[in-house]
């Protein structure tokens, strides 16, 4: 069930990706990249629970508070026009 | 016990995964950015939640378990704030959806 899952999340990310090609607008981009990031989120944890190693949990940790960094930062450059 | 683990575990994330579904098809179907974002905001949560869900049944009572419930925790938290944020930064660089007969 959760090799299943890996692989329909790896077939979500792509179809997410192309919204991210073709978005009209930069916030669609936006969006499509935060939640290409979740889906990834996702991809680590199932890993780990079936490779049975506990540390990615951490990996998984720190790259959700990066992602919603990250976001978080990509919204406000665009709201102001390049400053922060 | 190991076997009503394994099919409570399977349905959930059956269920996740028919959720994140319907998210990604939202994000194609709706012609309104800010339907997408709404798609974004609640269904991908859904997703994950019900996903974490699954994952921390089947891997049992155990510190697995307790951090999966911290990165649940965390996420549920920041996911709805990060889509906030790009919403916000839409709205407030003038963007505005058009009228028309398209409209969802």
């Amino acid at each position: 069930m959760l090799t299943v899952a890996l692989a329909v999340l790896s077939f979500l990310g792509l179809v997410v990706m192309l919204r991210i090609l073709l978005g009209p607008t930069v916030w669609d981009r936006l969006l499509g990249l935060n939640m290409i990031a979740s889906k990834i989120l996702v991809a680590i944890v199932i890993l780990a629970r079936l490779m049975d190693l506990a540390f990615l949990l951490d990996i998984a940790l720190v790259y959700a508070v990066l992602g919603f960094l990250g976001t978080i930062l990509m919204a406000r450059f665009i709201e102001k026009r390049g400053g922060i | 016990m190991t076997w009503v683990q394994n099919l409570l575990s399977g349905v959930l994330i059956g269920a996740a995964l028919i959720f994140m579904g319907f998210g990604v098809i939202g994000m194609f179907r709706l012609r309104n950015f800010y339907a997408r974002i709404l798609i974004s905001a609640k269904v991908d949560t859904v997703g994950f939640l019900t996903m974490m869900a699954g994952i921390m049944v089947s891997a049992g009572f155990s510190f697995f378990s307790l951090k999966l419930g911290l990165i649940t925790a965390l996420v549920l938290l920041t996911n709805p704030i990060a889509t906030h944020a790009i919403a916000r930064s839409a709205h407030r660089s003038g963007y505005q959806v058009k009228r028309g007969p398209m409209d969802d």
